[in-house]
């Protein structure tokens, strides 16, 4: 029998049957884990989003804006 | 389910929410369309990137909070109470995952919590979700080719997770604080979804400024030629196809609306469970799509971006009171409402110098707001909801929602969050990346790839002979 299962058999009355996904009792946790990923991701992005511009900035100053106005 | 009657019921109306989701799809689809089509060649893969992840981030933060958010702030709270208990809509309950609708698992649940949203509470957590997408889609052409996809994508999640989910608690439920005091009525979200977008893009434009060369040393504005008018039309008809999805999102289709205990009448309901029919929406959003588009065509000189997007401020105009207007009323209010924003587009654009770069605020922002407005003059008198002790529609209670949406909700909160970002330098891309395009480093990359391919295959024509 696997530790995760929430449903031992589908021969019962589907009355009883609550949840079906496993782990049940464990959904804070992943509420937790995933809402962390969420913040990371923001954060990660709005660095990488700035850090990408600063170095743009760099290479434009470089290479002399004027070449590329009017770019497609 | 223990009874066919009843599982028809239940197992129908799931259906019918699923195909709402398909349908509602398109709006986004239509869209990125539009706004790529809106955008100069330099910034097309930003535009799409900045509003394609919409749909990620939304969905994540609309289930960890809006879903919640939608039943728990309905009395305010401290309007008419607290906050309510919605033991099916937090994050962690086990309603939010397949379901068979038996003995719950957790304690804060009841038998007839499970039994009710076992089914349901999917398909009407993922029918609000695309109505999310959509608030937060509005914004993101308003601003395109200078905002920071950081910065956007905050205020995606702000308003399609936060502040028009609290604009549909309040007055976009059966037992909204609005509804309750104020009569409010917003069948089809002309205030709800589309006044709160068009607000806080209009927020968001006044911190933002317009794009470099928009406005002439004079104050006159530059128009920006559009890279592809025909992504911009199909963009726009996937819109209008979107809404048919929209429109049936906001009905339940079969519902008891006989409110004495001893009777029953089955029939198509509104959010409020107040009466209508799948027909009367039907015939309404065609007539009020024609108006818009005609008045639209009319004031614009035929102009085609301002026709197509007429045709969509037509139907945002008489959603709001579209479960109970005659067609010809509908068509009527589209026409005036959308002259009416179409003026005030141009007006606001030359007063203050926002750069609408697809003219979202006027579309739906005065559009939505105007309709809300109209709504209580029409449907002066009728009553809001099933509750006898509940307000009626009344023009002061509507003018009031209206504020309430545009101003206090859509606006103020995007207002100042831009200002933050602002102030920390995160809100507006640099000039430099500006005038170059946002695109420039991708497109770079992208000839690099094709020199390579290029080589190799000289280089194989060169060995083959």
């Amino acid at each position: 029998m696997s530790v995760t299962a929430a449903i031992e058999s589908w021969s019962g009355n589907p009355l009883d049957v609550g949840p079906l996904y496993p782990w049940v009792g464990g959904e804070l946790l992943l509420l937790i884990i995933c809402v962390a990923l969420w913040i990371c991701w923001t954060i990660w992005q709005i660095k990488t989003e700035n850090a990408g511009y600063a170095k743009e900035v760099q290479e434009l100053k470089q290479q002399g804006l004027s070449r590329f106005v009017g770019g497609k | 389910m223990e009874n066919q009657l009843d599982a028809l019921r239940v197992i129908f109306t799931e259906f019918y929410y699923w195909v709402t989701v398909v349908l509602m799809f398109f709006i986004h689809v239509g869209f990125c369309l539009y706004e790529v089509g809106v955008s100069r060649r330099k910034n097309m893969l930003h535009t799409l990137m900045k509003n394609a992840l919409i749909m990620p981030l939304v969905t994540v933060t609309f289930f960890f909070f809006g879903w919640w958010i939608y039943f728990a702030f309905q009395n305010g709270p401290g309007i008419t109470g607290g906050l309510k208990g919605a033991a099916w809509s937090t994050p962690w309950s086990e309603l939010m995952g397949p379901h068979m609708g038996g003995k719950p698992a957790s304690a804060d649940l009841s038998a007839e919590d499970t039994a009710t949203w076992a089914r349901l509470n999917g398909v009407f957590w993922a029918a609000f979700v695309l109505f999310a997408w959509t608030a937060a889609s509005v914004l993101s052409g308003a601003v395109i080719e200078r905002i920071r996809s950081g910065a956007f994508w905050v205020f995606a999640v702000l308003v399609g997770s936060v502040t028009w989910v609290i604009g549909g608690a309040w007055g976009w439920s059966d037992a909204g604080w609005m509804v309750q005091r104020l009569g409010y009525h917003d069948a089809y979200a002309s205030g709800v979804i589309h006044a709160v977008a068009g607000g806080s893009a209009l927020a968001i434009l006044i911190q933002l400024g317009p794009r470099i060369g928009r406005f002439r040393s004079n104050g006159t504005p530059r128009t920006f030629p559009l890279h592809n008018p025909w992504m911009v039309v199909i963009g726009v008809f996937l819109i209008y196809t979107g809404f048919w999805g929209f429109y049936a999102a906001c009905n339940l289709p079969i519902l008891d609306v006989d409110p004495d205990d001893g009777r029953t009448f089955f029939s198509a309901s509104t959010i409020y469970l107040t009466p209508t029919t799948l027909g009367a929406i039907t015939v309404n959003f065609l007539l009020s799509l024609a108006g818009g588009m005609l008045a639209a065509y009319f004031f614009s000189k035929g102009d085609p971006f301002w026709t197509f997007s007429g045709g969509l401020g037509g139907i945002i105009a008489a959603s709001a009171g579209n479960d109970l207007y005659h067609p010809l009323q509908a068509f009527l209010i589209a026409v005036v409402v959308v002259s009416c924003a179409y003026k005030l587009h141009y007006w606001v654009e030359r007063r203050w110098k926002i750069d609408d770069a697809v003219g979202a605020v006027a579309v739906h922002g005065y559009c939505g707001t105007l309709g809300v407005i109209v709504t209580g003059f029409v449907l002066w008198g009728y009553p809001s909801s099933p509750n006898p002790e509940y307000a009626s529609i009344t023009p002061w209670g509507q003018l009031l929602g209206a504020i309430i949406m545009l101003g206090l909700l859509g606006f103020l909160p995007c207002f100042i969050l831009a200002g933050v970002l602002k102030r920390a330098g995160l809100l507006r891309i640099p000039l430099e990346v500006e005038i170059a395009g946002l695109d420039r480093h991708a497109q770079v990359e992208e000839s690099q790839q094709a020199e390579e391919v290029l080589e190799a295959e000289r280089e194989s024509a060169g060995n083959a002979g």
